[in-house]
């Protein structure tokens, strides 16, 4: 289902300085990541990735999941720990029309004689935050188990 | 609806039997196939958030090779687009044809069918170049038309092989020139007009990705095809004086040029790939169905020109097209869509084999062509036919950048093969 991000999720996703990079699976499931800093949220709360190459991968991948309806993963990171994995869909390609043209201009401004193979949209379904010591506080907490006996002995 | 058509739909499997039945198949590109085969009707309601100055509609002036499904004329969108950036090139269809509704759905175009939203779409747009016109007063939508990302320019609807009432039973090319001439009396593009537009649409930024060059064909010259050779030639250099590369993406969908003739377009033009369209798959289908081609170059010498075309433009930048389904027009055609299937397939693994991928059209009888009256194969046959021809290319490591969804977008077997 699809669901809204938090101002916090869009405002890092949106930050030119964080670390990005898209998850894809291939025809036999084979996981593909690469890192990329052409990905944004658009007002409409959806988020957008370019892909430069018709060839890639990722775009290949991504043709697959929008036409046997697999799930895409993106994670961000910034300042201070933060990070969150953005699970979603791949619900449209731009290919041509006013939202192509206008990252087709803003890429080549950017990054000089490339080319634009398309504007994928993906609409988040799933929001993990993937912070450490917030990961690890809730696992000790919930799952208590989970913790070697050495790290409680007196010291 | 007639008894007769609407009993042959209930033969058929439907349209989410098909997509049970091949789930390796995407079913966005069998929502394709089955908008082609059957149309589309646009809705009172589509219409009203049409808007000419936005969208691409049919206009009288536009050069297009072919005519649609409908005798009427109206100003129509051109086509649509699916979500993955499917081209869907379809004609407006009479209701009694049973073709997809066009609706506007919660303020969205969508195509319907039996109350269902079947997918959303998008309508073409407008490139801003059809506003203009050029120096010597010609609009520009007339010297050039426009796809999503695809320039085309039709040299002549006027096909020679009609001249002998030999032209291909499935073609209403001459039918749409006649009109054209009557309606709007639009002239001879001159190679100035054509430089001129290509100008003025290399402004929009991203909005072209190649260039097709297309015409009916002309028997004239010292050989047979000359002529028609010179005309691509002169309109050729005139689009290339806008490139700063020699060469430059395009496709010229022509006649069997000889060899002496395609070395020549190869060397004074910017031209990159052929595509020369076989028709039919079948030399006997072919002989009935394209009695002009058959009696000019015949079958077999047809498909030789093809293929040797390859030592001119290269592996990966010759192809054939087909019209897919024709095989089994009545009276001639085969009667089984079995027996059409292995057949087609078995002639286009032959292209395959040499280096030529085949693709096709799916067929639609055209309301002015000798074949208005006869009906479709189902879209069971033609999601079969798509998967085999792309399953070909990938057995025989066969691309058709040229020719894919982008760059043409009326292939559906060729949209399958943009994850080659």
């Amino acid at each position: 289902m699809p669901i809204q991000l938090s101002q916090e999720v869009v405002s890092l996703i949106n930050d030119k300085g964080a670390f990005k990079a898209l998850a894809t699976v291939d025809e036999s499931g084979t996981p593909n990541v690469v890192q990329n800093d052409s990905i944004y949220v658009a007002e409409n709360g959806n988020i957008h990735y370019l892909e430069l190459l018709e060839t890639s991968r990722t775009n290949h991948n991504l043709v697959r999941a929008i036409w046997f309806d697999r799930k895409v993963s993106i994670v961000v990171s910034g300042a201070d720990q933060k990070s969150f994995q953005i699970k979603g869909k791949a619900i449209e390609v731009h290919i041509t029309g006013p939202l192509y043209e206008k990252h087709y201009v803003e890429i080549r401004q950017r990054l000089g004689d490339v080319d634009l193979s398309g504007v994928w949209v993906i609409q988040p379904e799933e929001v993990i935050d993937e912070n450490f010591t917030n990961r690890k506080n809730e696992e000790e907490t919930k799952r208590p188990f989970f913790r070697h006996l050495d790290r409680l002995a007196k010291v | 609806m007639s008894l007769a058509l609407k009993q042959t739909y209930e033969r058929e499997l439907s349209f989410d039997e098909v997509v049970a039945k091949y789930p390796e198949v995407p079913r966005l590109i069998i929502v394709k196939i089955d908008v082609q085969r059957r149309g589309v009707h646009y809705t009172d309601t589509a219409l009203s958030v049409v808007d000419p100055k936005i969208h691409l509609v049919r206009d009288t002036g536009t050069r297009e090779l072919f005519g649609g499904r409908a005798q009427e004329k109206k100003s129509l969108p051109i086509s649509l687009l699916l979500r993955d950036g499917t081209s869907v090139i379809t004609s407006p269809t009479p209701l009694e044809q049973n073709p997809y509704l066009v609706d506007l759905v919660n303020g969205r175009l969508a195509l319907v069918d039996n109350d269902e939203v079947i997918e959303y779409v998008e309508l073409w747009r407008r490139p801003r170049y059809y506003d203009l016109k050029t120096s010597s007063g010609i609009p520009m939508s007339h010297v050039l038309s426009a796809r999503p990302q695809r320039l085309s320019l039709t040299l002549s609807n006027y096909c020679h092989f009609w001249t002998k009432n030999q032209g291909c039973l499935y073609c209403d090319s001459n039918r749409d020139s006649k009109q054209l001439k009557k309606e709007i009396g639009i002239p001879r593009v001159k190679p100035q007009d054509i430089s001129e537009t290509v100008r003025e649409a290399l402004k929009e930024p991203g909005r072209f990705s190649t260039f097709c060059i297309t015409s009916g064909s002309i028997l004239a010259g010292n050989e047979l095809f000359d002529k028609e050779v010179d005309t691509y030639i002169e309109a050729l250099q005139a689009i290339g004086e806008n490139f700063k590369t020699k060469k430059f993406p395009s496709q010229m969908v022509a006649t069997a040029f000889n060899e002496k003739q395609l070395q020549r377009l190869y060397d004074e033009t910017g031209i990159m790939s052929y595509t020369s369209d076989l028709e039919v798959l079948n030399e006997e289908r072919f002989s009935w169905i394209c009695p002009g081609k058959a009696e000019n170059v015949g079958y077999q010498g047809w498909k030789q020109r093809v293929i040797r075309a390859l030592d001119i433009f290269g592996r990966g930048n010759v192809s054939s097209g087909f019209v897919g389904g024709v095989e089994l027009a009545k009276p001639y055609g085969f009667i089984r869509e079995d027996e059409a299937l292995r057949s087609t397939l078995e002639e286009a693994e032959s292209l395959a084999e040499s280096g030529v991928p085949a693709f096709f059209v799916v067929w639609v009888p055209r309301a002015g062509s000798p074949f208005h009256d006869q009906q479709s194969p189902s879209l069971d046959y033609f999601v079969q036919l798509a998967s085999g021809l792309h399953q070909l290319r990938v057995k025989y490591g066969l691309t058709v950048d040229f020719d894919d969804y982008r760059r043409c977008g009326n292939h559906p077997d060729t949209d399958l093969s943009r994850l080659l």
